[in-house]
């Protein structure tokens, strides 16, 4: 499964560290983080990671292979 | 962690279900820093009268709860309790244990009806009841704080603590504060008004707030430019108190919010980097290292800097209200959003340092004595020599298989790598594969971990007594009693140099000890020698950690029992047992399920069958380890009995092989066997066969011994049989089920001879002994001749009510010349009972299967178990004898 979570602003090089697991791209005030997802498990812990990050998720969405 | 001596300690219970000490820090209000800014309008809504019996308050990380609630509870006349949720909670036992701890913190004295869950995992209702009911009466009602319960996931427990809302009534008001949305039921409290909600956009700071904030800071800033701060952070706290850090810090504080205002970075990312470089160089060092740790003190944040200033900086930090929050006395932790940010931040500017803290960590929390923490440290830094030693050292091997742990511990070794070779980390290997019941593995590296312990320094005498009870445990397993007593006898030997208190804190490690050298010993046939060590075993002090062993080792001694034929004793072992089992969670290891085998034995000798293969089937699915030597032995033996009983001599047989490994033979388990098999052949008719396989038999276990003499006697083997009961002594070591089968023998014998009166007069003495234990079954596989006996008086009378139908004995008004009562020893099935009352209408077996539509061969089949159960061998016979008992 394939996913990208869009987070609010610009995230930092080293913030961006706190996703190993996921590629990131910066465009016009967000940052979309995207990559595979193992399944529904890993993907709520990356909600909570956002969360715990203080992140706004303003969007996630799977995306086709 | 420690506990600080100057506070009042109210609660009695001082560790939780795990045995851990409770941690202090978890239990009081966090204290609030200086700049921290009251909002009336929030605690107003806290305050509001009469409170609903549920509250929720719920925002992002950073948006101020945790600081509101500590706020409005310390102004609150009645002491509110706290708990700070872990994720330990996820377990209800631990949940509970926790729950109440927090309620005697606060001062709320708990009726004695109370008692804290021993278990874990588990949490009876009739607790739930009493803490209901306890609560309910409280006047003025119970305030609880439930901070961070987003970790708390657990389905159940949401649903135990409505139980406790709902039948606690007004006696308890209960606060969660939360991250994420709980499992409660809310839309009905919301419905019912009974539900305060505090969401993030009221926890959100309104401009007027930001003023006020920024001016605890030092800082001026109109309404107007508050508001489009406020924008930007969305009235985030953390946002908002980074703002005014970085903007202290700053030339000019007023531009400094401006551009902030403009950029377009992630706010809490880039507020924590503008914060974070205005520090000074020791400062950020001290951050960043501290991130890898949940709470610490300064002589822990020490020996990760490697300076003496952090009791200073620390104390900075949380005036300034800067990234740290203070927990009471001199422990801080990093505000939860910062720490992952900080960690961040580590892994970039100090890349590969983090394993190193972690390594300093573990160990200053294992010289202080947290060895849960330390082990979860040393294993984040991928330490294993260290992290297999503190375990090893602590004596906490046997928590490897008291179910306490043992998932926890599986988990944190589970990324162990073959590299290590260190003799802890080989006797963790061991324990490991051992308490999987894979003792080929477990061997091997219990090998290893010896031939290193002769070259290791220090003390190993921690080592030489977690490795004997591996030795015991892999003794047990495979059946080899010589290992078994070559391991505790070393454990004898090296346990006075282990200190007395790590003994007194690890009684599960003699306990579990001894019940593999018990139930090796069984194996073996040394019955005495292994009730000894079992009884010991089942001595052991009650605590949570021991359950297992005392199950065990009970199941074992009521196996003891029921071999010996004392089967109400056995019975009574089984269910203390069952009894010890159901305090503790069924999940793995629940252990060996012995004591359902035993039960089911039981059964089979009272002839409830049903029950008894009820009870087998349980024992297979709950037996978390398949390979059990003993349990697989006495599985083997009930069920081939539960086979023969049934009349299934072939399933009998097959049942009869344990099917296991073992170093040594079990006399007993063998000669069980080989008796099994030949009844089987004597009911398949080959009288033969039957006799011959008792040749081979070597033991001389009186049950044994007693079952081959009925065969003997059954064959036509008379003299035999008897020589054999002769050779039985009369020690008074067996119980019922053996000595009434013996008797049952020499009737028989008897009977054969054409001596009745002597055979009367055994049987009569069988059924009294018999009776009281319920003990059907050698009766009904004593064969033909007992029936005639049985219905003659007075053996009728002593026969009826529990053996036969019929009512027990009352006095006969019409003596001794009446006709005797006939025997069912089996209910007749409703189909029989069709063809029987038919029978007394002189149908023939066509008309029969005419009348009945089925084919005259299922007539037969139902005339000869009706002849069979009511003792004849005709018709006229079976209506006559049917009509005596009143069955038509």
């Amino acid at each position: 499964m394939r996913y990208e979570i869009r987070v609010d602003g610009h995230m930092s090089e080293t913030l961006a560290k706190a996703f190993p697991e996921l590629d990131h791209v910066v465009m016009s005030g967000q940052t979309v983080l995207y990559g595979s997802v193992i399944d529904e498990a890993q993907l709520f812990g990356l909600l909570a990671r956002c969360q715990s990050l203080g992140l706004h998720v303003l969007e996630m969405r799977q995306v086709p292979e | 962690m420690s506990v600080d001596e100057d506070q009042p300690e109210s609660a009695e219970q001082q560790t939780d279900p795990l045995g851990d000490p409770y941690l202090r820090t978890r239990f009081i209000l966090p204290s609030r820093p200086v700049t921290f800014l009251a909002r009336p309008r929030l605690t107003r809504r806290l305050d509001h009268s009469p409170p609903t019996p549920l509250t929720m308050v719920n925002g992002a990380a950073g948006a101020g709860k945790t600081l509101l609630l500590a706020d409005w509870a310390a102004g609150r006349a009645q002491p509110v309790a706290w708990l700070t949720m872990e994720a330990e909670e996820k377990r209800p036992g631990m949940f509970w244990a926790h729950f109440l701890h927090a309620l005697r913190t606060s001062g709320r004295h708990l009726s004695d009806r109370i008692e804290d869950p021993a278990d874990a995992h588990h949490v009876d209702r009739r607790l739930l009841s009493a803490i209901a009911e306890d609560l309910a009466t409280a006047d003025p009602p119970v305030t609880v704080v439930l901070d961070e319960y987003e970790r708390v996931t657990e389905p159940d427990i949401a649903e135990q603590l409505e139980f406790v809302l709902q039948h606690a009534g007004r006696g308890l008001r209960l606060i969660l504060v939360t991250r994420t949305e709980p499992l409660l039921s809310l839309h009905r409290y919301r419905a019912a008004g009974e539900l305060t909600e505090i969401r993030a956009a009221e926890l959100a700071f309104t401009p007027e707030e930001t003023v006020a904030l920024l001016r605890l800071h030092g800082l001026r800033l109109s309404v107007q430019a508050a508001r489009a701060l406020v924008d930007r952070t969305r009235g985030w706290a953390a946002g908002l108190r980074l703002c005014a850090l970085a903007a202290q810090e700053s030339q000019d504080p007023e531009v400094y919010l401006k551009e902030f205002e403009a950029d377009r970075s992630t706010i809490a990312d880039f507020l924590l980097a503008e914060v974070l470089k205005r520090q000074p160089e020791d400062t950020q060092d001290l951050l960043l290292r501290i991130s890898v740790l949940d709470r610490f003190n300064p002589d822990l944040a020490n020996t990760l800097t490697g300076r003496a200033d952090s009791a200073r900086i620390l104390a900075d930090l949380h005036r300034e209200n800067a990234f740290v929050e203070q927990l009471g006395h001199s422990w801080y932790r990093l505000h939860p959003l910062f720490g992952e940010i900080l960690r961040a931040h580590l892994s970039v500017r100090r890349p590969g340092l983090e394993p190193e803290l972690h390594r300093r960590a573990a160990r200053w929390l294992r010289q202080t004595g947290s060895l849960p923490e330390a082990l979860a440290h040393g294993a984040a830094a991928g330490d294993w020599d260290f992290t297999a030693a503190a375990l090893v050292d602590d004596l906490a091997i046997g928590r490897f298989f008291t179910g306490l742990r043992s998932d926890d511990l599986a988990g944190l070794f589970s990324r162990m790598g073959p590299e290590t070779t260190s003799p802890a980390t080989e006797l963790v290997r061991a324990a490991r594969d051992l308490s999987h019941g894979d003792f080929r593995h477990g061997t091997v590296h219990l090998r290893q971990a010896r031939a290193r312990l002769d070259g290791v320094t220090g003390d190993p005498a921690a080592a030489r007594l977690s490795c004997a009870l591996l030795e015991a445990l892999a003794a047990r397993l495979t059946g080899s009693p010589t290992r078994a007593e070559l391991a505790a006898e070393s454990a004898d030997e090296v346990r006075q140099d282990v200190a007395p208190d790590l003994l007194l804190k690890h009684p599960e490690l003699p306990a579990l000890l001894l019940t593999h050298l018990g139930s090796t010993r069984l194996w073996a046939g040394r019955f005495e020698e292994a009730r000894a060590a079992l009884a010991k075993a089942a001595d052991a002090p009650d605590s949570a950690s021991t359950v297992l062993a005392r199950k065990e080792s009970l199941g074992h001694l009521a196996l003891i029992d029921y071999l010996d034929g004392w089967l109400g004793r056995a019975e009574h072992k089984a269910l203390e047992a069952v009894a010890e089992a159901e305090r503790f969670d069924p999940s793995p290891p629940a252990g060996s399920a012995i004591e359902q085998v035993v039960l089911a034995g039981v059964a089979v000798d009272r002839n409830e069958l049903g029950r008894a293969k009820t009870l087998l089937d349980e024992a297979a699915e709950h037996s978390a380890t398949p390979h059990d030597p003993v349990t697989a032995a006495g599985r083997a033996i009930v069920t081939a009995r539960l086979q023969l009983a049934r009349g299934d001599a072939r399933a009998a047989v097959e049942a009869a092989d344990p099917d296991v490994f073992a170093v040594v033979a079990s006399p007993w388990a063998e000669s069980h066997e080989r008796l099994v098999t030949s009844a089987a052949r004597l009911a398949e008719g080959r009288a033969g066969e039957a006799a011959e396989i008792l040749r081979k038999l070597g033991d001389d276990q009186p049950s044994c011994t007693t079952e081959a003499a009925r065969i003997q006697c059954a064959v036509g083997n008379v003299d035999e049989a008897i020589d054999l009961l002769d050779s039985v002594p009369a020690d008074g070591r067996t119980g019922p089920a053996v000595t009434v089968r013996a008797t049952l023998v020499k009737a028989m014998a008897a009977d054969a001879a054409g001596d009745t009166a002597t055979a009367r007069r055994l049987v009569a003495q069988a059924l009294l002994d018999a009776r009281r234990e319920r003990l059907r079954r050698p009766f009904l596989d004593a064969g033909r001749w007992i029936r005639p006996l049985l219905v003659t008086a007075p053996l009728d009378r002593l026969a009826a009510g529990w053996l036969t139908a019929g009512h027990p004995a009352c006095e006969d008004p019409a003596g001794p010349g009446t006709p005797p009562a006939p025997i069912v020893v089996e209910e007749l099935s409703a189909r029989e009972r069709d063809v029987l009352r038919r029978l007394a209408q002189m149908m023939s077996t066509q008309e029969i299967a005419a009348d009945m539509y089925v084919s005259v061969n299922t007539v037969k089949t139902h005339l000869k178990s009706l002849y069979r159960k009511l003792a004849v061998n005709r018709r006229g016979a079976a209506v006559r004898r049917a009509r005596d008992m009143g069955l038509l």
